[in-house]
């Protein structure tokens, strides 16, 4: 019973919908990630490892895009705005439709008719010639999210749920008065040259009013119940839920959509049918690489850390897992396993237990595995032998 | 003839993406490396009068060995350090050289990778190289320095403040500051200097560089009296922080430790001004970078951290490095391992001219373990019965519009370990 207590009074439960807003934004483009995964090995039965470096070409395309619009170093345009973010969310589009084309036309068709062991290597093989190769020719270089201009989307968007303390406010205003008049004092103290242990007193003094008046200013935040999203984060959300409903649309009700359905079902059969599976399996890989390309500009332009060849590793492996966790093959299943794996990652940070979250995550997909190998909505299909 | 046709188009798509490729990073690289260098002045190679000399071995020239993260993620500060060891050697050369014998620097690349690392020490010692420099990471070091072993070649890092090194004392010696110190050193000026008490540490967890770092700060700050009132952990590359930056917000701290490397540190304090985190950011020299002031945005103006070196302060031996340097390569250097790396090969410089016979790598090794007093740009550094780490002063510094602005320096008496 006790346990039960302190273990429920670990958790910050002021918190908890504003984590439940982080693992659904992280879970977004884990999801779109994963789609990329899930369809290809839906109509060819082959992992692409090399999906993690087509999303790490597409980041790239986005910074050489960024600067083409003369938003390098020393530019001195001024205009901004929707428009280049659109220009650059096309272009990282279709490098990356264009290069995920490439490698299966390349690199898998050869080995269509090999044992599917030689194309998994294969794939292996591809991604370390992008990442290794792409180090010989690609610089390592700042996101273009550093630029301002680029991403003018600075803002955040808050929500109250509940609202604050009002009497904290009151305290707050005395505080931040006290701050300044010994600020004040302190400073002329210090530009006079009096004493040094005059001048300690007052850094002192300065400092304890520094820090009641951030203390109430803290606890005036906190008192209430707020969710906060970046601007950027949210058009990313609401790019990848639109990406995601035009997948659903071109998959369930085209006739390309149609065709792709049968190939992933039997693909001898829909070949027998009539079905151009060739040019099917270049347009599953084209639309797969297309969501990456999304997925990896609005991460360099929105958030971003420094490009490296190595950029695509992290969000590849994460976003495999989550299309396994779903059930691979199965479109709604990466989705749903895209989210789940950003919900439950965060789920370990809000928890506190942030340096095993990776950890947990793994867990979380055996355990799946054990009870459902197919994957949460995939099907287990027994294999003959 | 349909598919024939086809696979016509398709391999011209492939040259013509290629093509574009190639085209686009040829003119990019020029550009990221300006980026990189960029605010506070930049290091970058263009217009410099000052370059790596001729490569092969002469047999007439006293060698000291370079190791240099030239490409790679640490290329800014690997760039840096090799200005900063080719102005040393030009210097010495310059003044008649060592007994009348000139000083050739061999440099190799390390690429940013240990096992690199390993290698390009070795091809330096199989040149007959005397002495080797290097390199900016400890992990870097690690490996030099037993590359080094068998032969007892003396080996001086450049910027591998891990305190655990392999034959550190024996035959590895180093001109920067420990892990040990710098931790203490922002616990100490956090406390007394800010007034902080509640501080939140952020560690990078798959860096032993960070680890450590947030290890020595929360002893000393503890036993200071202040409370570390949570930790929160992210790996190298992530993008995301929204979760562990919300944990932090809850727990109301007054001061932020984040004791990763600059690539993650300036996106974390971004997405933590965005999550309304207030709070003041601190560092160790992880920080050292220009980009940072980039990546970091306004969030990261105001933030301070732990530094071996300022351009800015007032001591004749950096207003004269400062000179030396805009002569050669024109500007400022944009981080710390330009005033290190000179100061590496100083210390080496240094111990050959008191060597008895400076091509026996055994002399110049006894005489450098032996170096007291070398006055160099980022202090006095003495490495007699010091184990090799010189008792360094360390600089705490202010991330400003303009770049690092000098704030204090620490004695290494005055730091509450």
């Amino acid at each position: 019973m006790d346990l039960g207590v302190s273990l429920w009074a670990a958790f910050e439960l002021s918190t908890l919908p504003q984590q439940v807003v982080n693992g659904l934004l992280l879970g977004a483009i884990y999801a779109l990630i994963a789609l990329g995964y899930t369809m290809v090995y839906g109509v060819l039965r082959l992992i692409n490892f090399a999906h993690g470096e087509v999303f790490m070409l597409g980041a790239y395309t986005a910074l050489f895009a960024s600067w083409f619009l003369g938003y390098g170093k020393g530019s001195s345009l001024e205009t901004s705005g929707p428009l280049n973010l659109m220009i650059l969310l096309i272009a990282s589009m279709c490098v990356c439709g264009i290069v995920g084309v490439a490698i299966e036309r390349f690199a898998y068709r050869p080995m269509r008719s090999q044992p599917r062991i030689a194309a998994l290597i294969t794939a292996i093989g591809v991604s370390l010639l992008i990442q290794y190769g792409g180090a010989l020719v690609l610089p390592i270089a700042p996101p273009p999210s550093i630029n301002e201009k680029v991403n003018p989307y600075r803002g955040v968007v808050t929500m109250n749920l509940v609202g604050g303390d009002p009497q904290l406010l009151e305290g707050y205003e005395k505080a931040k008065i006290e701050f300044e008049t010994t600020e004040k004092a302190w400073t002329e103290a210090r530009a006079s040259k009096q004493p040094d242990d005059v001048v300690r007193a007052l850094r002192d003094k300065k400092n304890d009013a520094d820090r009641t008046m951030g203390d109430l200013q803290r606890r005036m935040d906190n008192s209430g119940v707020k969710i906060r999203i970046p601007q950027g984060q949210l058009i990313m959300f609401g790019t990848t839920i639109v990406l995601m409903i035009m997948l659903t649309y071109l998959v369930m009700f085209t006739a390309v959509g149609r065709a792709m359905r049968a190939v992933s079902h039997d693909f001898d059969s829909a070949s027998l049918m009539g079905i151009n599976v060739g040019k099917i399996v270049t347009i599953t890989f084209l639309i797969g690489s297309m969501l990456a390309g999304a997925g990896a500009m609005m991460n360099a332009t929105f958030l971003g850390t420094p490009l490296t060849t190595f950029f695509g590793v992290m969000p590849g492996v994460k976003a495999f897992v989550a299309a396994v966790l779903g059930g691979i093959g199965n479109i709604p299943g990466a989705v749903l396993g895209g989210f789940l794996m950003g919900i439950a990652e965060t789920a370990v940070i809000w928890a506190g237990y942030g340096q095993y979250k990776d950890a947990i995550a793994f867990i979380v997909l055996i355990v799946v595995l054990l009870f459902r190998p197919g994957g949460l909505l995939g099907s287990a299909k027994v294999e003959k032998v | 003839m349909n598919v024939k046709l086809r696979s016509a188009a398709f391999s011209a798509v492939a040259c013509f993406v290629l093509g574009g490729l190639l085209a686009g990073c040829g003119s990019g690289g020029g550009s990221s490396t300006g980026d990189t260098g960029g605010t506070s002045g930049s290091s970058s190679t263009s217009g410099s009068t000052l370059q790596p000399g001729d490569q092969t071995p002469d047999p007439n020239k006293i060698k000291i060995g370079l190791v240099a993260s030239i490409n790679g993620d640490l290329k800014p500060w690997g760039m840096d350090s090799q200005n900063g060891a080719l102005l040393a050697v030009d210097e010495i050369n310059k003044a008649g050289g060592i007994n009348g014998k000139q000083v050739q620097l061999l440099i190799e690349d390390s690429n940013s990778t240990p096992e690199q690392g390993k290698t390009a020490a070795e091809r330096l010692i199989s040149k007959g190289c005397v002495a080797v420099v290097g390199e900016v990471a400890s992990g870097i070091t690690a490996q030099i320095a037993l590359a080094a072993q068998e032969k007892k070649i003396p080996v001086v890092a450049v910027g591998a403040t891990k305190t655990e090194l392999p034959g550190i004392g024996q035959h590895v010696f180093r001109v920067c500051y420990t892990d040990d110190l710098q931790g203490p050193v922002m616990a100490t000026f956090a406390y007394e200097e800010l007034g902080l008490r509640n501080v939140a540490i952020v560690t990078d967890n798959k860096q032993p560089y960070s680890t450590y770092l947030s290890k020595t700060f929360r002893d000393s700050f503890e036993k200071q009296g202040g409370k570390i009132v949570d930790e929160q952990f992210y790996e190298s590359k992530q993008t995301q922080f929204g979760p562990l930056l919300t944990n932090l917000k809850a727990k109301n701290p007054d001061g932020l430790f984040l004791s990763g490397y600059f690539t993650e540190v300036g996106p974390i304090v971004r997405q933590a001004a965005e999550a309304g985190l207030n709070a003041k950011f601190l560092g160790g020299d992880g920080w050292d970078s220009a980009e940072i002031l980039t990546s970091g945005g306004d969030a990261i103006l105001g933030g301070f951290f732990c530094n071996h070196y300022n351009n800015q302060e007032d001591r004749p031996e950096v207003k004269t490095f400062l000179e030396k340097w805009q002569a050669a390569f024109g500007g400022v250097p944009g981080t710390t391992m330009g005033a290190l790396g000179y100061d590496a090969v100083g210390v080496a410089i240094d111990g050959l001219k008191r060597a008895s016979d400076v091509n026996s790598a055994e002399s110049v090794l006894a005489a450098i373990s032996e170096t007291e007093g070398f006055a160099g740009v980022s202090g006095v550094i003495t490495l007699k019965g010091s184990g090799g780490n010189p008792d360094k002063r360390a600089l705490v510094v202010k991330l400003a519009k303009e770049g690092q602005v000098y704030e204090k320096a620490y004695e290494v008496s005055e730091v509450k370990r």
